[in-house]
């Protein structure tokens, strides 16, 4: 069995900060506002060639542009 | 002289009679009942080894009870409901957002999972305009990614529907 976000090229983990997503944003005022910091994810990384560190990237943007790619369809 | 004797014969019996119970153990007795429970998420623990009575999951494979000595085995879980039957005989109910139940032997549960709140912490209004939301976007002509991550969310909310009102 295939499930279909996986088809869409996504990553389990990816799947589940999804579904983690949509549960926190589902709660009512009080625990959500509590909850939702935990979603926030602000990283950066750069790949080093010979020497010389090349464009920082956002670690999403990266992903999600990894993902379109291993799209089977 | 004579009621010494009877004294002396009464406390030689009684300890005979005391013992006897004690001589037989069965393995009904010796088999604990309750499962270890473990409920963790990656910022909380919800159960740190409690004792309770038995465990609804939702997993991929289909809906199971854990009760004591059960069969080892690793469930992927669905978005879904945990339930938690405790000793005192209350139910707990808990939407946990996916992760892993491992059954271990000996009846030890450990559930990991993402994102998980009791039931009485979910909103009806929020769930409904984020499902009107998804379904928008579901249908909507954006990226492939992004319709799939609309599919994640409805498949969520559509589920928890059914347990909020």
């Amino acid at each position: 069995m295939t499930y279909a976000w996986k088809a869409a090229g996504l990553t389990y983990n990816r799947y589940l900060a999804v579904a983690a997503r949509v549960v926190r944003r589902s709660l009512k005022e009080e625990p959500r506002l509590a909850a939702e910091r935990r979603g926030q994810m602000d990283l950066r990384f750069a790949k080093w060639t010979n020497g010389k560190m090349g464009e920082p990237q956002n670690v999403a943007d990266a992903n999600a542009k990894a993902y379109a790619e291993k799209a089977s369809s | 002289m004579n009621s010494l004797r009877v004294a002396r014969a009464a406390l030689r019996a009684r300890p005979a009679a005391f013992r006897v119970p004690v001589q037989r153990r069965g393995y009904a007795e010796a088999v604990s009942d309750k499962i270890k429970l473990s409920l963790s998420l990656p910022h909380q623990a919800i159960y740190k080894s409690s004792d309770v009575v038995q465990v609804n999951l939702a997993a991929e494979s289909g809906e199971m009870g854990v009760l004591a000595q059960h069969v080892p085995s690793i469930e992927q879980l669905k978005p879904g409901i945990v339930e938690v039957i405790e000793e005192s005989g209350t139910t707990k109910q808990f939407f946990l957002a996916g992760g892993f139940a491992v059954v271990q032997p000996n009846s030890v549960l450990s559930i990991n999972a993402v994102e998980g709140y009791p039931i009485e912490d979910f909103s009806s209004e929020a769930i409904k305009a984020q499902i009107a939301e998804a379904q928008k976007v579901a249908s909507g002509n954006g990226s492939e990614q992004d319709i799939a991550e609309a599919k994640i969310e409805l498949e969520v909310l559509e589920s928890l529907q059914v347990y909020v009102k």
